[in-house]
């Protein structure tokens, strides 16, 4: 799923051309509401690997957009009277603004390093929960009564709380980055869908990837650790 | 006035203290009174110090200042398990600097607040992480005089860690507090001390024999206590009252033994925990002021300025979060000491504070018993 950098900028490329001149990336990025009363509608718990076969790919997404906005820029052409909807000298032109080829490259790259952990281990109970995420750092959010979790601090702001059955994270960083993380869980309780959203104050359209993980159940290592702070690690035999 | 103290033999002898785990059972009149098991570890010392003219203190576990606001704790940096501890474990530290400065009588730190002490020290935890240390201390005599009602604030340095033991990083704040007493104590005189130690009995006094020892004592509106007389010298109603008295002392030191076997099982991780929490909280600091200072790489909204933005805040939140992580091993590490002095060491039902109130009240019965006066209400 993970290309490189390389592979990815030929994707935005081909995909940017289009979309400068189409001048229709104002999809309007659709915001959760997030309930007021703010009480644990569902319960995440549990340890989490991707499904890689069920999860996007960055790749593929680019793809589809560019089909996507291609077909926008091939009504409007024909909608002004013209011909052909492509200009590679626009795109040379926006290289550097808003919309330009390195800004929906960023915005891509970014969608797809925040969604890289393969490994999720979810701890929740009526107040809190934290989702760890493997090489990141912990989604937390608390819920009480009437209260919207939101914590400011001078490298960004969060916010989070439920929109019915599902846990909204939202995070607002400095460089117009804003981050939406929508965690579902599966009917059966057996999958989850992390839908994560990226908004650049620079691209004018978002950049969403959607991660599946299926619920596993650690092995059974015949020994029992905990954190401690004078020995570290600390793991005994004793049975749960 | 005169004054008894009489530690030597008690019609309950039969119950003996030992200094092992002991059984011990209370029977009066034939009738089975009460069924108390109490283990009792290592030497007591419930001897009253009013002879030696120097006040008893009782320190009160402290208040551990948590919000009942839950929703607030992770904004305000309260870990609750560690404020817990901490509420126990401050009151042994201050009790250790009152004794070293010999100018007290016996020091002891009480589950719950005891009236009939010669002076209550009470104090509630206002802020405690390993950079600043902030303590409301309350401190009342037996009469209602306040001796004290002030924050006291310290703050660490880098040289304070890792703390030696036994130390304490905040010793300065606990050995401001033993001298702002015993400055007050200072401008007390030798009469002035006796006559709270005398109130401070009389009050225990009327706890147990309201009908008996109610007149000796009237207060004023203010709430000030004082004495009107005291029992003749050989007083039988007030030799038992100073028996009961010493028994619940004994108590309250096997407690003590207690609070002080957590403190130095506790200390290590705590003082961890106190170095950890202070680097993390300087590191927050110079990281803010770093990020503060570099520029921002690559044009806006281009991966490398993205990247940075995401980074930036990445890292001051696993900063952060290691810190949970830290709260987590100390409290793995600590609870189960919290737990064994707030449970079932004592083998009197419930958590300590209750078992000290089921004491109580079994005091209270026996002399009940013992004079056939009206129970106190």
């Amino acid at each position: 799923m993970n290309r490189s950098p390389a592979q990815l900028s030929a994707a935005v490329t081909v995909f940017v051309v289009y979309l400068l001149l189409a001048g229709c990336a104002s999809a309007p990025v659709e915001k959760p509401r997030l309930q007021r009363e703010n009480l644990q509608a569902v319960n995440f718990s549990g340890s989490w690997e991707m499904d890689y076969s069920l999860s996007d790919s960055t790749q593929e997404k680019l793809d589809v957009m560019a089909r996507d906005l291609n077909r926008q820029a091939q009504r409007r052409a024909q909608s002004e009277g013209r011909r052909r909807p492509v200009g590679a000298e626009m795109m040379v032109r926006n290289s550097a603004g808003p919309n330009s080829g390195s800004s929906v490259l960023g915005l891509a790259r970014m969608a797809d390093l925040i969604t890289q952990s393969p490994l999720l281990d979810i701890h929740q109970d009526t107040h809190k929960i934290s989702v760890k995420r493997e090489e990141d750092f912990s989604l937390t959010c608390e819920f009480y009564p009437g209260e919207m979790h939101k914590v400011e601090t001078p490298f960004g702001t969060e916010i989070c709380g439920w929109n019915g059955h599902q846990l909204v994270f939202e995070l607002r960083l400095p460089e117009g980055l804003s981050i939406q993380h929508i965690i579902t869980m599966g009917a059966a309780g057996q999958k989850l869908l992390i839908a994560t959203t990226v908004v650049s104050s620079q691209v004018s359209f978002p950049f969403s990837l959607n991660r599946v993980y299926n619920r596993f159940e650690p092995g059974e290592s015949g020994f029992q650790c905990q954190e401690t702070l004078t020995r570290g690690r600390v793991c005994t035999t004793e049975s749960r | 006035m005169s004054r008894n103290v009489d530690q030597g033999q008690g019609m309950y002898d039969g119950i003996a203290l030992m200094t092992s785990k002991a059984r011990w059972v209370v029977s009066v009149g034939g009738t089975v009174l009460c069924t108390a098991v109490l283990m009792v570890a290592g030497t007591v010392s419930a001897a009253s110090t009013q002879q030696s003219g120097l006040v008893d203190v009782g320190l009160v576990v402290f208040d551990p200042g948590i919000p009942a606001d839950q929703s607030t704790h992770s904004q305000r940096g309260i870990f609750p398990e560690i404020r817990t501890a901490e509420a126990k474990y401050m009151p042994v530290v201050l009790r250790q600097v009152l004794i070293e400065s010999g100018d007290w009588g016996v020091v002891r730190v009480l589950p719950e607040v005891l009236d009939s002490s010669e002076l209550l020290v009470t104090g509630t935890i206002l802020q405690s992480d390993g950079l600043r240390l902030q303590l409301r201390i309350n401190a009342r005599d037996a009469s209602g005089v306040e001796w004290l009602n002030r924050v006291y604030s310290g703050s660490t340095r880098s040289t304070d860690y890792p703390v030696s033991v036994p130390g304490d990083p905040y010793l300065g704040l606990y050995q401001q507090i033993a001298d702002d007493l015993v400055a007050v104590r200072r401008q007390k005189n030798a009469k002035q001390l006796t006559t709270i130690q005398d109130i401070a009995l009389m009050r225990y006094a009327i706890q147990l024999a309201p009908t008996v020892f109610g007149s000796y004592l009237t207060q004023t509106p203010e709430g000030r206590y004082v004495l009107v007389r005291f029992p003749a010298e050989g007083d039988p109603m007030l030799a038992r009252v100073i028996r009961i008295r010493n028994q619940e002392y004994l108590f309250i030191d096997t407690v003590d033994e207690q609070y002080e076997h957590l403190s130095e099982e506790m200390a290590p991780t705590y003082n961890l925990w106190r170095q950890y929490g202070a680097e993390q909280a300087i590191y927050q600091g110079e990281y803010q002021e770093r990020v503060a200072s570099r520029g921002a790489q690559g044009r806006r909204g281009s991966f490398t300025a993205l990247e940075q933005s995401y980074n930036t805040y990445k890292w001051s939140k696993i900063h952060e979060q290691d810190l949970d992580e830290l709260a987590l091993g100390f409290n793995n590490e600590v609870a189960p000491t919290v737990m064994d002095v707030s449970g079932a060491v004592v083998e009197l039902s419930g958590t300590l504070d209750s078992q000290y109130s089921e004491w109580r009240d079994i005091l209270q019965r026996i002399f009940t018993l013992e004079t056939g006066l009206p129970p106190a209400s």
